[in-house]
């Protein structure tokens, strides 16, 4: 059997290697028949072709475009997680965050089951309910990763990465912008704005929610912000009864079995991360309680404006008015006293 | 942590403030039975502006009360505060069980 010639260039490198002859294996030249180019001066043997091989080699800076230079490993379990994380972080507009104390896999099962149920009640005018419930979730965080993920899509801004300088195969060069979640300017990025005892400004959202990555954690991610299912999740996890009554024992028997209910006592609303924004028990309660969704929203910032409008106009009239009216008192109290004087003298002369 | 001791655990927080992460941390490392098993667990959230100090209290079957302050301690010293009773508890049952 014939040595074969071990070539290993991937399919993509054919560009570069393209000088090179088509028949790599030695045999396959040794079986052809001697050309009239190789009789004459210059034989070309196999022996050349091995040797013009050996001596390719790719650029020094070279990059693969499919691995692009990462800060971290890559290829490891948790920069993955992060990179989901700073995903979900970024397409997800309302985050709720919960502490859970040792939930088992059964509890886990019904709480999940029974927000579901919840979920899937929730009767709002948008068309695409079913779709944002099925995307609705509650998962367990790595917390360290989720807080890494946090500060990533805080400080590092993608648009503002300066290009790169590396070689193509060809070896011409090119300018490339690594700004992706694990490159490295992400994490100078992270790494300056959290540098040292310099205290994060007070209006950075990670400054705000810092303090509640501790400790066991999970989230509930819904992926549009809709105060009604907003309003079901949180009758569920965590029921507060004039505004977000629990689920009825006649209608819901499951919710009140003792395995959901354990689960239930054993996750902890501390707060949540809805469009951007930073809030706390209170203000969840209060974007669930808004009604009618962003529709109610702006049909009360209408009226608002309208009000506010009628009691501008009358604030700016009231101004007038009172000029008016105490130059008007003023008047009459001159023209009294001037009557009075003249009475007076009238008095007097008589 | 030994936990069989402990009837009672209320804790008051405010879980923006920094000092809140020991009564958290408490709070987690409770077994996933510790409700079944008669620990009564309340736990209050106080609202993100408030400033009061983060508590916890903790009674144990023989009657002592634990006043702990998280403000100043730090989970490891918690820990070894409540052992320490707990351990006492856990020699006197095991006397009186030979």
């Amino acid at each position: 059997m014939p040595q074969r010639l071990r070539c290993a260039v991937p399919r993509g490198l054919s560009p570069a290697v393209s000088n090179t002859s088509r028949t790599t294996s030695r045999s396959a030249v040794l079986l052809l028949p001697p050309t009239p180019r190789a009789a004459s001066t210059t034989r070309q043997y196999a022996t050349a072709t091995v040797a013009k091989i050996s001596s390719f080699s790719l650029p020094v800076d070279y990059v693969p475009p499919t691995k692009p230079p990462t800060a971290r490993p890559s290829d490891t379990r948790k920069s993955q997680l992060l990179r989901t994380y700073t995903s979900l972080l970024r397409s997800t507009p309302l985050i709720l965050i919960f502490q859970h104390n040792n939930l088992t896999a059964v509890e886990w099962a019904a709480v999940r089951r029974e927000l579901r149920i919840a979920l899937g009640n929730v009767s709002s005018a948008g068309t695409d309910t079913t779709e944002l419930v099925s995307r609705a979730q509650l998962q367990v965080i790595r917390t360290r990763i989720f807080d890494v993920a946090l500060k990533i899509v805080e400080f590092h801004d993608p648009s503002k990465v300066a290009p790169t300088t590396v070689s193509a195969l060809t070896g011409e060069k090119v300018q490339v912008v690594y700004n992706h979640d694990l490159s490295k300017a992400a994490f100078q990025a992270i790494k300056t704005a959290t540098q040292g005892d310099k205290p994060l400004p007070e209006e950075s959202a990670y400054a705000q929610i810092s303090p509640l990555l501790a400790g066991p954690l999970a989230i509930f991610t819904l992926p549009a912000v809709s105060p009604a299912h907003l309003a079901a999740a949180l009758s569920v996890l965590c029921p507060s009864p004039p505004t977000f009554p629990p689920p009825s024992r006649k209608k819901f028997p499951g919710y009140y079995d003792a395995v959901a209910q354990s689960g239930l006592q054993k996750l902890m609303l501390i707060g949540g991360r809805i469009e951007d924004k930073v809030f706390d028990l209170e203000g969840v309660k209060w974007v669930g309680g808004i009604e009618g969704g962003l529709d109610g929203l702006r049909a009360q910032l209408v009226h608002m404006l309208q009000s506010a409008g009628l009691g501008l106009t009358s604030t700016l009239e009231g101004a007038s008015k009172s000029l008016w009216l105490t130059m008007e008192s003023r008047r009459s109290v001159l023209e009294e006293e001037q009557n009075g004087g003249k009475t007076a003298d009238k008095e007097e002369s008589s | 942590m030994i936990t069989r001791f402990i009837t009672d655990v209320t804790t008051r927080f405010n879980p923006f403030s920094v000092r809140a992460r020991p009564a958290r941390l408490f709070l987690s490392f409770l077994p996933p039975t510790a409700r079944s098993s008669g620990m009564n667990i309340t736990t209050q959230l106080l609202p993100r502006t408030s400033t009061e100090p983060s508590t916890l209290y903790i009674k144990f079957k023989d009657g002592k009360e634990m006043n702990l302050d998280c403000e100043t301690m730090g989970i490891k010293s918690i820990v070894e505060e409540v052992d320490r009773h707990s351990r006492m508890l856990q020699k006197e049952a095991d006397l009186a069980e030979a």
